[in-house]
């Protein structure tokens, strides 16, 4: 009773509610210690486990490849072909069909926007932290995936034997031939797998998961391409088959 | 030997270190994570499904070990490196066949740089895939995509420092991209090559921006990025 009494300022309550949280907290606050354990020393662990697995990977690389040196630098003397650092080899290839403001700019512009909104466009907590966690999901990444890889392919080899820009030079106005039909190639080429994904009364994350593998696998095939198919005068040969002797892993 | 470690673990200097006794119970176990700087990034106790290792293969780990790789590989490259168009090149030939293990020094440098790009990437394709962007983790997503921007853009500032063919009409491409764009365009590229074409100017600044701006950005949001999947609840494994 005494001790009780201690804690009270006139009334019985002993009690009180502090915070009423709203939908699912966003802590481990409601999840006990179930199937936890001390991060120390296991995650320490692993982690340096990681780190003496990744330096000798590195190492062993390190070792067996030099890193490329070529002559001096000469303003006056350009290199055939002359290329971006491979990461970039997606956007010089882009910029090969289609104008460079288009290619160079609107492009990866909308590519960072798009990732960007990821989170604020999927807003459900549905399927977090599981592969592939939609219901349809898998199999929309490997659909998506495969229709990327042969469009993009197909593309370039298409817009490479018939060069839209080149064609239609003569015949409409610059913005039409350069800008506005490789534009709408492409963003049909893009969008076409998130709107089948979409008439099937997909989720948010569904439409999500088409977009971003669309972005993802053209944006490695685009690399590739640029990267390894692009010799003397961004002209496109196979890899190992380039004139002048030029090797494109000679440029990483 | 037991008393030896006592005394020396009971000992006043050792005890002005390390707050918190041998980490072999609980107590201890949460004070070594919440009073080291480098632990406090991490939770105290996670759940035994993040540390699966077919969950997140690790990705964001290794690339964090990959930056830290580079910056120790990339001090050292700076003992020797002068950032002038007449000496970056002479100096990096000189580095590979004068100073001992030079070569290996670039290389470890030059191949974990390709790397972290690689890691970074796959990193973003992973979370994705898991679907570990969902609230309440959609902030660290957005600082994740930068982290992404910033690698290639400290790859992109080193790429040009050797000074050689490759280097400079990599960057001339490159830069030449960023012109494109209507309004900003010009404006932006004659603010990173200091002129109208790659030169002095543009070595000067790539290497300020290689070696300091980019670099320290990148370990301010690598720390918070780290610090903010415990703030969320460790990762999204948890969630099922």
């Amino acid at each position: 009773m005494a001790n009780i009494q201690a804690f009270e300022k006139g009334g019985t309550k002993t009690y009180s509610i502090v915070e009423i949280v709203r939908g699912a907290p966003t802590t481990m606050a409601d999840k006990g210690p179930d199937n936890t354990v001390f991060a120390f020393p296991i995650v320490a662990i692993l982690e340096v486990l990681i780190a003496l697995g990744m330096s000798v990977v590195l190492m062993f690389i390190a070792l067996g490849k030099n890193a490329p040196l070529e002559e001096l630098a000469n303003p006056l003397v350009t290199t055939d072909p002359a290329k971006a650092p491979w990461y970039f080899m997606g956007l010089q290839e882009l910029l090969e069909h289609m104008h460079p403001t288009i290619a160079g700019v609107l492009i990866p512009t909308l590519a960072v926007l798009f990732l960007i909104a990821v989170p604020y466009i999927d807003n459900t907590r549905a399927g977090a932290g599981k592969w592939f966690g939609a219901p349809r999901e898998k199999r929309i990444t490997l659909l998506t995936a495969l229709y990327a890889v042969i469009v993009m392919v197909a593309y370039v080899l298409l817009d490479n034997a018939f060069p839209v820009r080149e064609l239609l030079r003569a015949a409409v106005p610059a913005i039409v031939a350069q800008s506005i039909i490789p534009g709408l190639i492409m963003t049909i080429l893009a969008a076409l797998p998130a709107l089948i994904v979409w008439r099937s009364r997909a989720s948010a994350r569904e439409i999500l998961v088409a977009l971003f593998t669309m972005l993802f696998v053209s944006a490695i095939v685009l690399t590739v391409i640029g990267f390894l198919f692009r010799g003397p005068g961004f002209k496109l040969y196979l890899p190992w088959d380039m004139p002048h002797g030029y090797n494109p892993l000679n440029n990483f | 030997m037991a008393s030896l470690t006592n005394t020396i673990t009971q000992s006043r200097v050792w005890r002005s270190f390390f707050r918190h006794g041998m980490p072999n119970n609980p107590l201890d176990r949460s004070l070594v994570m919440t009073t080291n700087i480098f632990f406090h990034l991490h939770p105290v106790k996670v759940n035994l499904k993040s540390l699966k290792a077919t969950y997140s293969l690790g990705l964001g780990i290794i690339t964090t070990f990959l930056f830290v790789s580079l910056s120790v590989s990339g001090i050292l490259l700076m003992f020797y490196y002068v950032p002038t168009v007449e000496r970056a090149y002479p100096n990096i030939v000189a580095l590979q066949t004068q100073v001992p293990f030079g070569q290996l020094l670039r290389n470890l440098h030059r191949w974990g740089a390709h790397l972290m790009v690689l890691a970074a990437v796959l990193h973003m394709a992973r979370v994705f895939y898991t679907g570990a962007y969902k609230p309440p983790r959609e902030f660290n997503w957005i600082v994740g995509v930068l982290l992404l921007i910033l690698t290639l853009g400290a790859s992109f500032t080193g790429y040009l420092l050797p000074w050689d063919q490759l280097s400079f009409w990599a960057i001339t491409v490159g830069t030449s991209i960023a012109s494109y764009e209507p309004v900003m365009g010009s404006t932006v590229k004659k603010i990173l090559l200091g002129g109208p074409e790659v030169g002095q100017e543009a070595l000067t600044r790539f290497y300020a921006l290689h070696i300091m701006v980019i670099p320290a950005i990148i370990f301010l949001l690598i720390s918070l990025h780290i610090w903010r999947v415990r703030k969320d609840g460790g990762l999204a494994a948890n969630e099922n």
